[in-house]
Parts: C-alpha cells; sequence; structure tokens
C-alpha cells in the first residue's frame, strides 16, 4: 500500500474518532468551558494530529489515549455533577471582583488581574465608570459578569410600572416561498388560513422571502422584491383607536345630549369603554 | 350629520371594534391575552346593546332619522 493511501485511511478514522469523543463530550463544551476542558479537547485534537502523522505506530495505540482522555473528562464532570465540593475542585469557584461598589484588591491579585484588565472587562459590558457597577464577579471560566447599581441598570417596563402583554416567540411559517407546516401547526394555524392572509395583503407564495407570525396572529412578511412595500399589519392599533375615537364620541354625545336619562346612559357607557381601554392598552399598543 | 347619525357612526364602529377584538381572541394563544379580548368584546357588545336601545329610542322621538 503507498504511504499516501495509508496517510489518507489514517486521516479520515482519526477524524471520524475526534468527531465521536467531541460528541460525546458534549456541546457543553464549546460553550461554557472551563479552561481544564479546554486544555482537553485541545489534547485529543492534538493527539488526533500525531496519530494521523505517525505511520510508524499502529493506528489503535492512537486511538486508546484520545478514548482515555475523553472518558476521563466526561468522568469529572460527572463527579462534580454530583457534588459540590468536587464541583468546586474541578471547575474551579468564581471569584468576587467588585462588591457593594467596591473593588476587592485583594481577590484581583489572586486572579492576577491588573487594574486595565478589569477596567477593560467592564467596558466590554458598557460600563466605563467603576462607580456604577454595584458587584462583578469572574466565573470559573475566566469572564467578568457585571451587576450595575440599579439606577445604572436600563429602563424596563417594570421599573416605569408599565404592564406589557405577554409575548411568546414569533414562529417562522414562509422560508424561501415556501410554507413551513411544523411553525404553522405551533401557533395553532393552517395552510388555509396562511393563504387567506397572503391574499389579504397582495402577495404570492412564491414572492414571499421569509414570513413570521406573531402571538397576536399578525403576519409579517418581507419579500425578494424589496421595491414592493408591503403594508404592516394594523390591526391591533387599529382597534385602539376605533375604540378610542368611540369613547370620545360618547362623551361628546353626553355633553350634548339635553335629555338627563341619555346624559347619565352616555356618561356610563363613556366610563365602561375608558376602562376597558386602559385594560387592553397593553395587549393592542404594546402587544 | 345629525346627532341620530353620529350616533349610528359611532355604533357601527364599536361594532367592527368588538367583532376585530373577538378575531384576536380566536386567533392569540396566550390564555391571558384570550381572556382579556373575550371580556374586552362582551363588555362593548353591552355597550352596543345599550346604544342600539338609545338609537330605537332617537328614531322613535323623531322618526325622519329612521333609516340613516
Amino acid at each position: 500500500m503507498p504511504d499516501w493511501i495509508s496517510l489518507l485511511i489514517r486521516a479520515i478514522i482519526a477524524f471520524t474518532a475526534m468527531f465521536v469523543f467531541a460528541k460525546l463530550i458534549g456541546k457543553r463544551q464549546l460553550s461554557q468551558i472551563t479552561f481544564f476542558e479546554y486544555i482537553v479537547g485541545i489534547a485529543i485534537g492534538d493527539m488526533a494530529a500525531i496519530i494521523t502523522d505517525d505511520v510508524r505506530t499502529p493506528l489503535y495505540m492512537g486511538l486508546v489515549p484520545m478514548a482515555a482522555y475523553t472518558f476521563l473528562a466526561i468522568g469529572l464532570s460527572w463527579l462534580a455533577l454530583k457534588s459540590k465540593r468536587s464541583r468546586d475542585f474541578f471547575e474551579g469557584k468564581a471569584r468576587v471582583l467588585i462588591q457593594d461598589g467596591k473593588i476587592l484588591e485583594d481577590n484581583l491579585k489572586k486572579e492576577r488581574m491588573s487594574t486595565d484588565e478589569l477596567l477593560e472587562n467592564l467596558r466590554s459590558r458598557n460600563i466605563f465608570q467603576v462607580s456604577d457597577v454595584e458587584f462583578a464577579i469572574m466565573e470559573s471560566s475566566g469572564t467578568v459578569n457585571v451587576l450595575p447599581k440599579s439606577d445604572s441598570q436600563p429602563l424596563t417596563p417594570k421599573l416605569m410600572g408599565m404592564q406589557v402583554a405577554p409575548k411568546p416567540e414569533p414562529q417562522t411559517v414562509i422560508m424561501d416561498g415556501t410554507i413551513m407546516d411544523e411553525g404553522l401547526s405551533t401557533i395553532g394555524f393552517n395552510r388555509l388560513w396562511l393563504k387567506g392572509e397572503l391574499e389579504k395583503q397582495g402577495v404570492a407564495l412564491e414572492n414571499v422571502f421569509l414570513g413570521q407570525v406573531d402571538a397576536t396572529g399578525q403576519l409579517y412578511l418581507d419579500l425578494y422584491d424589496d421595491k414592493i412595500k408591503v403594508p404592516q399589519p394594523q390591526a391591533l392599533p387599529l382597534t385602539y383607536a376605533t375604540l378610542k375615537k368611540a369613547q370620545a364620541d360618547l362623551e361628546l354625545y353626553a355633553l350634548a345630549t339635553q335629555d338627563v336619562r341619555a346624559k347619565q346612559a352616555y356618561e356610563k357607557e363613556a366610563g365602561e369603554v375608558d376602562r376597558m381601554i386602559r385594560e387592553l392598552e397593553p395587549y393592542l399598543r404594546r402587544g | 350629520m345629525t346627532i341620530a347619525q353620529q350616533v349610528k357612526t359611532t355604533l357601527a364602529s364599536l361594532k367592527s371594534a368588538q367583532a376585530n377584538l373577538e378575531t384576536f381572541a380566536l386567533s392569540t394563544q396566550n390564555k391571558q391575552a384570550k381572556q382579556m379580548y373575550t371580556q374586552a368584546a362582551q363588555t362593548t357588545q353591552s355597550v352596543v346593546d345599550q346604544l342600539q336601545q338609545r338609537v330605537g329610542q332617537m328614531e322613535q322621538q323623531e322618526p325622519t332619522y329612521k333609516g340613516f
């Protein structure tokens, strides 16, 4: 067998083995990698490269240490899952860097982190002034997470005392001009409904690049032809405006009429509609 | 536009809003929103009914308004 063929076979086997081992270790490896897991990953990759290249030793001799590394890594993460103490030992503990707005210099020293690095980490979190920080912690993976002081946190509806309607995730129902049945059925509609909606907006299915339906059943479209303007769904704000107008009308009639009983009736109705509008506002305007 | 006509216009827009609310109630999957819309549709319906009565009264008082 010529050398290049045996090299090719080795490469394919090593590649496959690496893929299988990487799958076994799991996808956690990439996202919340600890320093140790990072090294294990590199070591396994390195071994795969070596056994491909080294034609003198048989292939299985290289696969054994790869498997050993993989199962050791899995074993360690299993141990870490089971007890808090082994978790602290193997995966390391998070260390608080700033508490109550004060930098903990001793902990900085323990992590061998300079003031510049700390500031850089804060800046990457969009904080340029240390006095805006309530709490900062270095995770075992080395990333610094920051809790800004409550007056420096982004404004949320909750802080404003504003009521907002719950809004579940939208579903993609059209991709590249084809209907996605899975998304449609998840949100509780069918093809017939979708075709009706498309007809309402005057758009052919083939011309739709992307279509999404939100929880209130409004269809948002993006077309291949960017020159065509698709009307944004207006049903919710339109209903809100109609109700508002009706409420104002009722108040007007209450003022205009001479009949005492009718006046009272109009006023009562105006009040009812007003109360309803207030309750509906989060759904119709901020939905 | 006479008052009776105006009231009838309001009545019509309330009816349309009521129908919209029922559509929303049917099309949303969220329970809380569904309940909200259903309740609002009912309230609107009761206001529509009361207004309808008032229109009836007006038509009785001024038969010339009838049909507008």
